[in-house]
């Protein structure tokens, strides 16, 4: 798997962007920090690093909005870990966010499209 | 707003475990990696590693995790201020004169600055109270002088420059009917004056415009301090009548507490219109004055100019004998403070140079610490710190002494405001308001500010140019910044010693000028003299027969008494100030165009009143029994009426004063003595012309009278007051004490402001003085090894003292240098409050300087003396 050593050059999160990621990551089920960096590196086709610097200040930022809670669970191998779901005001605002991004990427894609 | 308000939350203190759980959190996200790596087929111990390096900086992450949950600005400032909290305890002693010269100075501006605001500055508690402006007649010898009922009716109904004017007047009335007579105070007022302070009524009503006709039922609105004290706050009470001057009012409304218009409390409002005394002769005076309420936009000038056109037209329509009057207006605020402005403003500019100095020695002390610190910030800078950071943790740590020093300043402020209003004289209007409110605290605020970054910029600036090469070498510790230093500690050096000076000169000049107001001779011997103020009940003594029957009855019991060795009587006692003035001319001479025509103080005095002032006579006679009711009308005037029209003033008898001068009607009075000045307005107020009605022949119902006792005045007192209820049991005393009171009374407000000022100079001394020593003994240390090298090369310590006093002398006159300069400008602002004495006086200017030289050697000496006594063997080893 990715490990800082890769020397592929990876892309960086837009501003804003993460705290949408972190909460998509959670709409299947609660995970931990590690599960969700795990997720969205696979997901991306490791097209995204995630950097435990933004990671873990995202996730205190949305705590603080109530968009997720925070929980200390076992995992299904018997470790214990802080596991993270979405409240209801983060499912709400996932879905805003979704929309609104999917609707960015489109308009990016349709200007960027013609000449690429 | 939720994630701003977690973290409020956090700062407070309710984010106990949140750093613990993190750690753990990453531990566990490092073990499920570690776990992974393994089973990828790492070994355990190269699994680890690369987990931890994939992970990244793990107190790094954990660092930004908890930012998210702070105000990273806030939180350096926090830091700041722990650390400006640990250096002042580090070192007590220091913090704690820094602390106290700070609160000496800023306590003492914010209770100055409490008076300033409360009785100059704040807002007329009245609705639209910037607008309303206090109107009277004037002519272009006499501003602001009463207005006549018929121009006030011309003014209220022709103008266009104000949206509403009310009339007022001041009537003393005895009450009657309830126990003993009592003599009060009452407010005469046109309906419109409760309108415009926004007066409203707690039970009834107040005036319309019926009660103010002439011919109306008599009304009166009483303050609710009446109602409760003597109406015994019964509602009932309205509707009632109570018995005034004889005649009965009845009760129609009782106000709510808090207006308070007139300066001295009224306890009830009539209605003007009742009283006045002529609706049909347009040169009539009384005693009202106009309050009006200027539409918004048009200026004071506007709104004179205005009234003047209609006095103009009316001496067309109506002409009399005042037809150049013309208008007078000042804004309300600006009428009450006028008198007590210059000496507030003095007081504050001195309170400001205190402060001056304060911060002057803070801001030396913090670089004399700041060099010793030198090293601790060359560290600093070493080790990466940026200078900008630096310089602002400095800042902080300033702001941070100058808030402790505020706080302590503020209950100092609140202490000195409370034993202000204790003693203070009783005639500055407003100053019993004063407190420490809102804009009181935010000028403190704003002073505690600027004093930190005062203080605090100076070392600051030289603090961000440590040389660090020099400042790290042992023993070579502070060299770096003395040099700047010594010549910035010099300049505040000279500062305080000039601004002390300019103190000092101020507050001599009116300690002399209140030596000379209390040593100076009133014009009579006021010792042992009692003085009794009496008022008539109109009701009771309606004919002029009956006034005199009553004085000449009292006066010659108390004459009877064995410990009296004479009793006169006068309308206005010396220091009364104004009890009435009028134009006058003498027959004999030319006479003066229209608007020449001098004006004089008139006063009322019987047979004995000058023999029993010792009064001197200069020429002439006093009044005796010769002076009939109905014989040759007399009058005495005093010298300085005299010496206006004779080089000597005892030419004056013979000759006629025509009353009312040569183009008003009044009588024609022969001159038959001159009497010397007495301090009319107060004991250090300016000799006017005075002339004297006989009782005689000018009777009047209130009157004061002096009684001259062999011994102690106070005991008889209890005499006086029981003949006075023999004779008549409902003629209330008005006053009843000695005339040295009196006329003390006279000089409260000087003695109040040389008080402070006096203690604002000595406070300006104590610290400068502190300031010199400081920075001289900083010079002496600073120069040991030198001195030492003097010492040992043969140098006697004679040279070393003149080498060292040299530097104090130089910084000294430089210093007085200023102050004089200083001083001189000053003494423009001083004018006003200088009695007996010239502003601009060499002489004080001389002892000023002295005083401050004296003071400045005596903080001199103490460096001086140790620079001599420098230890040369042990100072060269030791280096």
């Amino acid at each position: 798997m990715s490990t800082v050593d890769d020397q592929r050059q990876r892309l960086e999160f837009l501003q804003g962007t993460l705290e949408v990621l972190i909460l998509r990551s959670l709409q299947a089920a609660p995970n931990h920090a590690y599960g969700i960096s795990q997720f969205l590196e696979k997901q991306s086709d490791n097209e995204f690093l995630v950097d435990n610097g933004s990671l873990y200040p995202a996730l205190q930022r949305l705590l603080q909005r109530k968009w997720i809670a925070a929980q200390w669970k076992t995992s299904p191998n018997g470790r214990r870990a802080n596991y993270y779901r979405l409240t209801t005001l983060g499912r709400r605002q996932l879905v805003a966010a979704k929309s609104k991004w999917l609707r960015f990427v489109e308009a990016m894609g349709r200007i960027l499209a013609p000449e690429g | 707003m939720d994630e701003w308000w977690s973290k409020v939350r956090c700062v407070l203190g309710l984010r106990r475990g949140l750093d613990h759980d993190l750690g753990e959190e990453m531990r566990a996200h490092l073990d499920f990696m570690i776990e992974e790596n393994i089973a990828r087929g790492m070994p355990p111990d190269e699994a680890k590693v690369a987990a931890r390096r994939h992970f990244g900086n793990l107190t790094r992450v954990r660092e930004l995790a908890n930012e998210a949950w702070q105000f990273p600005q806030v939180e350096t400032i926090l830091q700041d201020i722990r650390y400006g909290l640990r250096s002042i305890r580090r070192s007590p002693s220091f913090s704690l004169i820094v602390i106290l010269t700070l609160a000496l100075g800023i306590g003492a501006n914010t209770a100055i600055f409490s008076v300033v605001y409360s009785v100059l500055l704040r807002p007329l508690p009245y609705p639209a109270g910037e607008r309303l402006v206090w109107l009277g007649e004037s002519t272009p010898k006499a501003p602001g002088f009463s207005v006549t009922w018929i121009n006030f009716q011309h003014w209220r109904n022709e103008n266009d420059a104000f949206e509403n004017m009310a009339a007022f007047a001041n009537a003393d009335l005895t009450l009657t009917g309830r126990r003993e007579a009592v003599l009060m105070h009452a407010g005469v007022v046109t309906s419109s004056f409760f309108q415009m302070t926004g007066a409203r009524p707690l039970l009834g009503r107040l005036f319309n415009e019926s009660d103010n006709l002439p011919g109306a039922a008599p009304t009166v609105v009483v303050t609710p301090e009446f109602w409760q004290n003597a109406l015994g706050g019964d509602p009932g009470a309205l509707g009632s009548s109570v018995t005034l001057n004889g005649k009965g009012y009845q009760i129609i409304g009782i106000l709510r507490p808090g207006l308070k218009f007139f300066v001295r409390p009224v306890d009830f409002y009539l209605p003007l219109g009742l009283s006045t005394s002529s609706t049909v002769n347009r040169s009539e005076h009384g005693s009202m004055h106009v309050l009006g309420l200027l539409k918004p936009g048009i200026t004071l000038t506007q709104a004179r100019t205005n009234l003047d056109s209609i006095m103009q037209r009316l001496a067309l329509s109506d002409p009399g004998p005042e037809d150049d009057h013309r208008a007078y207006g000042t804004y309300l605020a600006e009428e009450r403070t006028a008198e007590i402005r210059p000496t507030l403003i003095v007081l504050m500019g001195a309170v400001g140079l205190v402060l001056i100095i304060a911060c002057a020695n803070v801001a030396s002390l913090l670089l004399v610490r700041n060099t010793a610190r030198a090293r601790e910030m060359a560290i600093r800078i070493a080790i990466g710190a940026g200078r900008a950071r630096l310089a602002r943790q400095l800042l902080t740590e300033n702001l941070v002494i100058a808030a402790l020093g505020a706080g302590l300043g503020l209950v100092l402020a609140d202490w000195c405001l409370r034993t202000l209003v204790l003693i203070e004289p009783r005639n500055i209007p407003r100053l019993s308001e004063a407190r420490l409110d809102l804009p009181v605290l935010l000028f403190g605020a704003a002073v505690t500010i600027l004093v930190g970054l005062f203080t605090g910029v100076a070392p600051a600036f030289t603090a961000g140019r440590v040389d660090l090469t020099v400042s790290l070498k042992e023993g070579s510790g502070g060299l770096g910044v003395g040099r700047r230093g010594q010549v910035f500690r010099s300049g505040l050096v000279i500062a305080e010693i000039a601004i002390t000076l300019v103190l000092a000169f101020a507050s001599g000049l009116l300690v002399r000028s209140l030596i000379a107001a209390q040593t100076t001779y009133p014009g009579f011997d006021s010792q042992h003299l009692l003085a009794l103020e009496l008022q008539l009940p109109p009701s009771r003594y309606k004919t002029d027969e009956n006034s005199r029957q009553y004085y000449d009855q009292l006066m010659q019991r108390l004459r009877s008494e064995h410990g009296v060795e004479g009793v006169g009587a006068v309308m206005c006692p010396p220091g009364a100030g104004d009890c009435g003035d009028w134009w006058y001319s003498i027959l004999e001479n030319p006479a003066p165009a229209r608007k020449d025509v001098p004006v004089s103080l008139f006063n009322i005095a019987d047979t004995s009143y000058f023999g029993a002032m010792h009064m001197r006579l200069l020429a002439g006679r006093g009044f005796s029994a010769m002076d009939r009711p109905n014989g040759a009308l007399v009058t005495v005037v005093n010298e300085a009426l005299a010496r206006n029209w004779w080089a000597d003033p005892r030419l004056a008898v013979g000759h006629h004063l025509k009353v009312g001068g040569p183009y008003v009607d009044g009588p024609m009075l022969e001159i038959v003595g001159v009497v010397a000045n007495v301090s009319q307005m107060g004991l250090d107020g300016e000799p006017m012309p005075e002339f004297y009605y006989p009782f005689s022949q000018h009777p009047s119902t209130a009157m004061v009278v002096m009684i001259r006792s062999r011994s102690d005045p106070e005991a008889l007192m209890p005499m006086a007051r029981h003949h006075l209820s023999a004779i008549d049991r409902n003629v209330p005393i008005q006053s009843l004490r000695t005339v040295d009171q009196w006329l003390g009374t006279t000089l409260a407000r000087r003695r109040f402001s040389t008080m402070l000022l006096g203690l604002f100079t000595a406070l300006a001394m104590v610290l400068a003085a502190v300031g010199i020593y400081g920075v001289l003994n900083y010079w002496v240390s600073s120069r040991q090894k030198e001195i030492a090298i003097r010492l040992a090369v043969g140098a006697q310590p004679s040279a070393i003292l003149r080498w060292a006093g040299w530097q104090a002398a130089r910084l000294l006159a430089l210093g007085v240098g200023l102050g004089v300069f200083g001083s001189w400008g000053a003494s423009r602002w001083l004018k006003s409050l200088v009695f007996g004495v010239s502003a601009r006086n060499p002489g004080m200017m001389l002892a000023a300087g002295a005083a401050v030289m004296g003071i400045a050697a005596l903080a001199a000496s103490v460096p001086l003396i140790r620079a001599t006594r420098v230890d040369p063997v042990r100072n060269l080893h030791d280096a």
